[in-house]
């Protein structure tokens, strides 16, 4: 029953930040003084990363991932029966549900999924099923949680790489680990792991805007499990922008093998 | 997605056949099939299209309504598709089943069109935070003959090249209400500059080649395949990986290289086509689905 | 609405009928090739696609299947922007609901369902354009469809729909017409036992004038039936001439 004495408040809502300018005038220099705006050095430079995996004890695997500000905590839950089943198959699925928490961005997201998260979810969904081994759990489903708990930019790659450091420490069978990363195109520089000012660039007037590439990698297996793109540019940036992305996921691959082992290491000596 | 059963037997004989770039029905790898295209087709829409790609059928409306601009982009109009899979193209779609394929293609729409480039959506707007033309680019599956994806966004380009705006003048006096204006000549309309929007592009990786315009056969044998929406200038406005496949890097760059080439002539037909529709004229008689 | 006339004094409607006259009908069987049967209509400006898939297993448990007869699935759905004004959802609200009934109930009276016991037929009709008649359409288009499925029926269903604007009966009414509030009757019959499947009346109307509106929409649903039957005809004559076997 609502509190008919109380005034309510107006059906929709906004968000103070649209009307006020300084949060509005978006920068369109990606560097000052030869720095990232966030003080890396180099445009190939990527954030700090830390990883945690197995945190959350409830679930079967889980992980933490930081990159510098971006925080995402992943739990891996199953294999278990697939609630409505419809048809017999000898694979198993994947659920994957990527949530933003209400407090993660500078606007409050709301508890329901919205259609950018389920546009992420797909996104990881895709970058994941490549690397599983389906045909090790048939006719059972494995659900991945995805949830970031802070928005700084470049949340999908982070939530990939988390995912799958999730499955491999929940012990899913999988062909390699997916690392991801992502890139965003302004103007003639290709800045790896943008930040969230990064990733919300003003494009120059007359300038193509360039755009955003986020690259899931097997790195043992140079295979390519997800590519995702928007924005506007030439062929030739984009090929060298997810090649960037690449090298980079070598780099941070082993970081996630290290964190494994680590992990493992930990079980064995508990156990 | 519709499901086709095929046995093992018949997935290599596709396999073999697009190895030898010689497929099941006749085409070569880059070829497209046979393309039918109408504009401008249904009386209560702004501009309308309907693609027929062999057997894949998709209803384009575009309506073009008069709403508030975004508070965070307050000088721009927008564009809001939506996509609804008839059940009439395949029962499964009955109810809400049609929906996640629907989310798919709307997310890939939302995604080619989401540069600034693309399509001039500050002409949209009338008065800065108060008016701008909304266009709901509503997208119809009537039947399902594989690569939905390149047919959907086709019609959606023709249909917006077909789309006519009411011209309205917005006048505004000293603390009076805002008085909308609109032309009395129904011929006195605003088109779209369609020049830079993109056309999505599928390539599906099949054996250890790569395919345009696959059927529905064809689609069942493909583990990964790449979705690209290029323009007529030849730049890429979105890429989307999607299967239950990977990829080589070395393939991506191959497969984007003949998406860019493949999408740029689709692209340069499409207009050539359009524009001869157009010339046309009123004499042009609307066949629909009557033919 | 006022200051539209819906009868002129010479006995002209607002879009130039006269008050017995159908709005043109066009139609099309066979347009798709995936389904097994499916029909595309003009009545006017009201243009309606329909599919049919079936008998086929039933979908969705074998709790569903009825041991005497088949089950007839209907879903009607109208194009977001079929409306003057778009439509937020193409099913699900409470007018498409209704018309999902409606026609599950009209063409179970007509299907001869004992014949495919614990089976399903699918009947999809979408509206791609709105303009008054959007039952009378469906129907006409899911007859087509399911003819062109070849599944047996008692005989067409033919709808048809009738007004009374200033004493007079007037047939086939177009959204203009429907919208202007007043009486609307709704009839869909089988033609050749001039029997009635569905009867639908809105607003009042004076018990005097039910035999002349009533009257006018069966008469209306003959016209409809004449040119369904010669389309069905046309339709099969070609198709055995293309497959060279001999019309007649």
């Amino acid at each position: 029953m609502p509190d008919t004495r109380r005034i309510t408040g107006p059906e929709e809502t906004q968000s103070p930040f649209a009307f006020c300018p300084q949060f509005l005038a978006q920068s369109a220099e990606a560097f000052s003084d030869g720095k990232r705006r966030d003080g890396r050095k180099a445009e190939a430079d990527h954030r700090p990363v830390f990883l945690k995996a197995g945190l959350i004890s409830q679930a079967k695997g889980s992980a933490f991932a930081e990159l510098d500000k971006t925080k995402v905590v992943c739990a891996v839950y199953g294999p278990h029966e697939v609630a409505r089943r419809e048809d017999f198959s000898m694979q198993g699925q994947i659920s994957c549900e990527v949530k933003f928490a209400p407090f993660s961005c500078r606007v409050r997201r709301q508890h329901v999924q919205d259609g950018r998260e389920k546009d992420l979810s797909t996104q990881l969904l895709e970058a994941l099923e490549p690397a599983v081994r389906l045909d090790s759990f048939p006719k059972s489903q494995v659900d991945v949680f995805v949830t970031v708990l802070e928005n700084d930019g470049s949340a999908l790659s982070a939530a990939i790489t988390c995912a799958s450091l999730a499955l491999a420490d929940a012990g899913i069978e999988m062909y390699d680990l997916v690392v991801a990363c992502t890139a965003r195109i302004h103007g003639t520089s290709i800045l790896v792991d943008p930040s969230f000012s990064e990733e919300n660039l003003k494009t120059v007037s007359g300038e193509k805007p360039g755009g955003q590439v986020t690259l899931g990698f097997m790195p043992s297996l140079r295979q390519v499990s997800a590519l995702c793109y928007h924005g506007d540019t030439d062929l030739d940036v984009l090929s060298q922008a997810t090649q960037r992305c690449q090298d980079t996921c070598h780099k941070l691959y082993q970081v996630v093998q290290d964190t494994l082992v680590k992990s493992v290491e930990q079980r064995m000596n508990n156990s | 997605m519709v499901d086709v059963n095929l046995s093992e037997a018949e997935k290599t004989f596709i396999v073999h056949g697009i190895q030898d770039n010689f497929r099941e029905d006749g085409r070569s790898n880059e070829e497209y099939r046979q393309m039918d295209l109408e504009t401008g087709l249904m009386s209560n829409t702004s501009g309308s299209a309907r693609l027929r790609l062999a057997n894949t059928e998709i209803l384009v409306g575009v309506k073009a309504e008069l709403e508030e601009p975004k508070p965070e982009k307050p000088d721009v109009g927008r564009l809001e598709f939506f996509v609804d899979c008839s059940a009439n193209a395949a029962p499964e779609f009955e109810g809400r089943g049609g929906e996640e394929l629907a989310t798919e293609m709307m997310n890939l729409l939302y995604r080619a069109y989401s540069a600034s480039t693309v399509l001039d959506v500050s002409s949209l707007c009338l008065q800065s935070g108060k008016l701008c033309w909304v266009l709901y680019v509503d997208v119809l599956l009537l039947e399902c003959g594989g690569n939905l994806f390149d047919a959907a966004s086709i019609a959606v380009k023709a249909a917006l090249f077909n789309t006519k705006i009411p011209s309205v003048k917005v006048r505004q006096e000293e603390g009076e209400e805002t008085e909308l204006e609109v032309s009395d000549d129904p011929y006195d309309v605003r088109r779209l500059d369609v020049s830079a929007a993109p056309t999505v592009l599928t390539l599906s990786k099949i054996g250890h080649n790569h395919i345009v315009d696959a059927s529905q056969k064809e689609e069942a044998c493909c583990l990964a395949r790449l979705m690209m929406a290029v323009t007529a200038s030849g730049s890429v406005t979105a890429t989307v990986k999607e299967g239950r496949g990977s990829l080589d890097p070395d393939s991506i760059t191959e497969m984007m290289q003949v998406g860019k080439r493949v999408g740029k002539a689709v692209n340069e037909k499409l207009l050539e086509t359009l524009k001869e529709e157009e010339q046309k004229g009123l004499k042009r008689k609307t066949v629909g689905f009557l033919r | 609405m006022a200051g539209v006339e819906l009868l002129s004094d010479q006995g002209f409607r607002i879009d130039g009928r006269r008050p017995h006259e159908l709005r043109k009908i066009e139609c099309r069987l066979g347009v798709f090739r995936q389904a097994d049967g499916s029909a595309y209509i003009e009545q006017g400006n009201t243009k309606v696609l329909a599919a049919v898939y079936g008998p086929h297993e039933v979908r969705g448990g074998r709790g569903k299947a009825l041991h005497d007869k088949v089950v007839v699935n209907c879903q009607y759905s109208m194009a977001t922007f079929s409306t003057g004004e778009r439509k937020r959802r193409p099913r699900g609200d409470r007018k498409s609901q209704e018309m999902t009934m409606h026609l599950q109930q009209t063409f179970d009276a007509t299907i001869l369902t004992t014949l495919y016991p614990r089976s399903q037929i699918d009947i999809f009709v979408e509206v791609l354009q709105a303009d008054g008649g959007n039952y009378c359409a469906s129907v006409n288009a899911a007859t087509l469809a399911l003819i062109d499925a070849g599944i047996p029926l008692k005989d067409y269903v033919c709808a048809s729909s009738a007004g009374f604007v200033r004493d007079t009966a007037l047939v086939d009414m177009n959204h203009l017409e429907e919208s202007s509030g007043g009486t609307e009757l709704i009839i869909a019959t089988l033609p050749k036992s001039q029997q009635i499947v569905f009867l639908e009346m809105n607003s009042r109307l004076h018990e005097d004038n039910l035999s002349a509106v009533m009257d006018r929409a069966v008469a209306g649903c003959t016209d409809v039936y004449n040119v369904l039957d010669t389309a069905v005809r046309d339709h099969v004559g070609e198709t055995a001439a293309a497959i060279g076997g001999d019309a007649a």
